[in-house]
């Protein structure tokens, strides 16, 4: 008998799993029953070959990005796509790179091109599944005696993508022809080895083609590397053994993650609005349809069922923006798979949570569903909603742990992603863009029982580094002046997020000045998240700032104060330290700046601090206190807001009488000024209705949610008695 | 397995436990009579009797009482049927003019009044911060959890409920009532 096609494998998969539940009809783990030990050692083994690919290609890669970011990931795959296990690295991506090799199936790509050991193919186009242009999906089949077992995959985020500005984070994108260079599902080489008119498109449409062309080459090797050591796998413990346990892996996880929602969960609906600002408007843009604020709506509503069945929905998502932040749906689901694996299928990472839960899709012409009205929407950093749109997850897996008791597994709402990028001529007189991985360590959510972590957690990847200040100098034309733990920077609660930190540059070195954009890879600059979760404020918006034309120069030889740190909110260091004939001490961020920055410029950048839970009036006195001998949090944020009256012995002392006192008394003061909601709800209806006091922006994406969600406009009508044809 | 004891999850609530010790709770097989421990704990601590069905938040429960599911509050306070947002029992305190937002947001921390407000629910029995809702106007209020509580006792738990209520969310009864 004839091996059945990869197509016909995959329409076989789904039959199965429809009828039994189970991946693959598998409705037992045979492997795994009769040898667990072999089992669970052959997927350590797997796992370790996916790492070992990871260092090796990022070594081979000679790009900041990877080398010292690491920003790059391998992974093995079944034949079918889905990921087995993967690297470490950014796991936002296996949910896409298995969608890439299933779409290769699914085109007939088995049948033309082929597929053959040694084959390359790529894919960094959004309109096939692609993420952004800079992630450039690879796979690679491997094969064992003539048979298809498995691929090995890689993704990496290159430099520039030859997009309309410099670097990798276009979020000033006005649309997909301004994305840069487009690999849409192509193959890209044979035998182990690019064609030679692949270089020679990256050498003609990036800015770095060295950079980029180093990655590619650390993609191919790595993936080699995989597919070499799989074949030692399969030479040890036997081909059958390799086929059935890598289907089992998958199976398991997708059961983990199942048992995990019915043992730690409670069914029943969820609700999480979300908010984000691109606020553009008489800002430096591309195209004219660029100058607008614009306001993104990430509602998330979660459905979990008696079978422990997990559904999410985006109704209400407003619609497709002029800029680079839209993203196609099976993106979207891999960033959910990172989000997921964080939080409820992390024993083993791959595809197999996906099995798990459903994503109604979203609303056509939405930002998280673009193309089917929108066909040009760029995707320059579609990462940027979507990660947003993730925090909610971490909050809303949080109040479900509570419920159940697993107070250790909860965490609050994630922190935001604000980039730096430099373009231009370095020290070394050679032209560079790229990005710092500045925004690669974030404060850590607050936890149950404690506060985040500070400057070590980032969204898309467990394995957070900002990369070494001094290799940063190496590459970029810039200077350290500080790096500093941020104060108050994680929300205000009962325990608070992990504090971010405040990059301080001078621009030191260039011969020719160099651009800067501080960019949006998911960010705030109006507003503040919604992760108020149980009574905590939210952290406050992203406030980056600038100087251009400084007297640094002077202060340096006369030996006066520089900066080195942001300083207190109303009175920034920028301020009072530095003089600049532009000097950008609250500008709206993101931005791209209007004139090339040049030596001795400055730039405070900071990255920000996770979200905190619980009343700030309940935080432990002694933590307080705590914090305010670090320098990590105010006097006033310390007395007002969480209301921790202290005395002065050499350093500060919790007051505990009075601090009883006070939070007493805050507590009548809250009592005497709020009213009751139906009394607020009355006014308000009518300040809805006259839409007082909103922006444009605000007025703008309810008009497009309520468009492109008529549910969800008919509900919101409803609740604030507006009549059935109102508009915003 | 590990096991964990009343008083770990005790300390776990209160911020205390060590930390090698939670990370041992976080590695470990779950105990499967968590919620047991943690709905016995909370019912040691708050001053009322009824039965605690589900704490929606570590300050707001789900009782039961003579057949009726209701939100109440640590204090005693009670916000109605647990199928309406309790939020619309609540008090509320809207931050949405540069003055209410700089007592908490200073300076350049702050956000644009035109584009979010901060809505601060508090509990009209012991003015405990209850939930805080950062959105622009017009946005309803998040009915955060809408729990189905009789497939949750009788499917997971495997012990149903005396009675029954039908899994539906009657906040917009409510809001109707007031429209009329
Ligand atoms: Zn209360």
């Amino acid at each position: 008998m004839a091996e059945p096609t990869l197509l016909e494998q995959l329409r076989s998969n789904e039959k199965a799993f429809e009828e039994t539940g189970n991946l693959f009809g598998l409705q037992s783990l045979p492997r795994k029953e009769k040898d667990p030990g072999t089992y669970e050692a052959v997927w350590h083994i797997l796992s370790n070959v996916c790492n070992l690919a990871w260092e090796v290609g990022c070594k081979v890669s000679s790009s900041p990005i990877a080398v010292e970011g690491g920003d790059a990931l391998w992974a093995l795959h079944l034949p079918t796509g889905e990921a087995i296990c993967v690297s470490r690295g950014i796991t936002a991506h296996p949910g896409l790179l298995a969608a890439m090799i299933r779409n290769f199936i699914e085109l007939g790509y088995e049948e033309y091109p082929g597929f053959n050991q040694g084959d390359i193919f790529e894919n960094n186009d959004p309109h096939y599944g692609g993420i952004h242009s800079p992630d450039f999906d690879m796979a690679m089949p491997i094969f064992y005696e003539d048979k298809l077992v498995a691929w090995a995959s890689c993704v990496s985020h290159v430099s520039d993508s030859g997009s309309v500005t410099p670097g990798s984070v276009g979020f000033l994108n006005p649309d997909c022809f301004s994305d840069g260079i487009c690999i849409s599902m192509e193959k890209v080489g044979e035998n182990d080895a690019f064609y030679p008119w692949y270089e020679k498109r990256v050498r003609s449409r990036t800015r770095t083609p060295d950079f980029v062309m180093g990655d590619a080459r650390g993609r191919l090797a790595g993936c080699v590397a995989l597919r070499e050591r799989v074949h030692a796998v399969i030479d040890k413990y036997g081909l059958d053994f390799f086929v059935d346990a890598t289907k089992e892996y998958v199976e398991d996880s997708r059961r983990y993650a199942v048992s995990r929602v019915r043992t730690q969960c409670v069914p029943g609906r969820i609700r999480k609005s979300q908010f984000k600002d691109l606020a553009m408007k008489g800002q430096h843009v591309i195209l004219n349809k660029q100058d607008v604020d614009c306001l993104f709506n990430l509602p998330m509503e979660v459905e979990i069922d008696a079978d422990a069945g997990v559904r999410f929905s985006l109704r209400g998502a407003s619609g497709t923006v002029p800029f680079g932040e839209n993203i196609s749906p099976t993106a979207l689901k891999s960033g959910l798979l990172n989000g997921y694996s964080h939080i409820i299928g992390f024993d083993m990472f791959n595809s197999g949570p996906e099995a798990s839960w459903e994503v109604e899709t979203a609303p056509a012409g939405s930002w998280a569903n673009p193309f089917e009205v929108d066909y040009t929407a760029s995707s320059g950093v579609a990462w940027a909603p979507a990660v947003m749109w993730m925090s909610n997850l971490y909050e809303v897996f949080g109040r479900l742990f509570q419920m159940r008791g697993f107070v250790e597994e909860m965490a609050a709402g994630a922190a935001t992603t604000m980039t730096a990028e430099f373009a231009g001529v370095t020290q070394l007189g050679y032209y560079l863009a790229g990005l710092t991985l500045e925004q690669a360590s974030n404060g850590s959510p607050a936890r149950g029982f404690t506060d985040g972590e500070n400057s070590a957690w980032c969204i898309y990847t467990p394995n957070a580094d900002f990369g070494n200040a001094e290799v940063t100098e190496l590459y970029y034309p810039i200077m350290y002046l500080g790096r500093n733990i941020e104060p108050d920077s994680g929300g205000y609660g009962r325990f608070r997020g992990g504090l971010g930190h405040t990059a301080v540059w001078m621009v030191y070195g260039t011969p020719s000045g160099i651009e800067y954009q501080c960019g949006c890879a998911g960010m705030r600059s109006k507003i503040v998240s919604n992760h108020g979760m149980y009574g905590a404020y939210p952290t406050w918006p992203d406030a980056p700032s600038y100087a251009h034309d400084t007297n640094v120069q002077e202060l340096i030889e006369a030996q006066k104060p520089l900066i080195h740190e942001r300083g207190p909110a109303t009175k920034p260091t920028i301020e009072t330290n530095i003089e600049a004939a532009d000097l950008q001490a609250n500008p709206s961020a993101p931005f791209l700046t209007r004139e090339l920055l040049q030596n001795y410029d400055i730039i405070v950048h900071p990255i920000s601090g996770a979200q905190a839970m619980g009343d700030p009036l309940e935080r432990d006195p002694e933590s307080v206190v705590e914090d305010l001998n670090k320098g990590w949090t105010s006097p006033r944020v310390a007395s007002e807001i969480h209301g921790v009256q202290t005395t002065m012995n050499g350093e500060y002392v919790v007051d505990s009488v009075a601090t009883k006192q006070r939070r007493s008394e805050i507590r009548e003061e809250r009592k005497a000024r709020a009213v009751p909601f139906k009394e607020w709800w009355d006014a308000e209806r009518q300040k809805v209705a006259a839409k007082e006091n909103m922006a444009d922006a605000v007025c703008a994406m309810w008009r497009s949610s309520m468009q492109l969600s008529p549910e969800y406009g008919a509900e919101l009508r409803s609740f604030w008695d507006l009549p059935d044809d109102f508009e915003f | 397995m590990a096991e964990f004891h009343k008083a770990d999850v005790e300390k776990l609530i209160d911020g205390v436990l060590p930390w090698p010790a939670v990370q041992d709770m976080m590695k470990s097989a779950k105990d499967t009579d968590r919620f047991d421990k943690y709905i016995e704990i909370l019912q040691e601590r708050v001053p009322w009797d009824e039965q605690i069905l589900l704490p929606l938040t570590p300050s707001l429960f789900i009782i039961a009482r003579h057949g009726a599911r209701v939100v109440k509050c640590r204090c005693g306070h009670e916000f109605g049927d647990y199928r309406v947002n309790w939020k619309l029992s609540a008090l509320i305190h809207v931050r949405d003019d540069e003055e209410s937002l700089s007592k908490v947001y200073k300076g350049r921390e702050m956000p644009d009044p035109t584009w979010v407000q901060v809505r601060e629910y508090i509990c009209p029995g012991c003015g405990a911060q209850l939930e805080v809702e950062a959105v622009p106007r017009g946005c309803p209020p998040d009915f955060d959890f809408l729990p189905d509580l009789d497939t949750f006792y009788r499917e997971w738990l495997g012990r149903p409920l005396p009675d029954t209520a039908q899994f539906k969310d009657l906040t917009p009864d409510l809001v109707a009532e007031w429209r009329a």
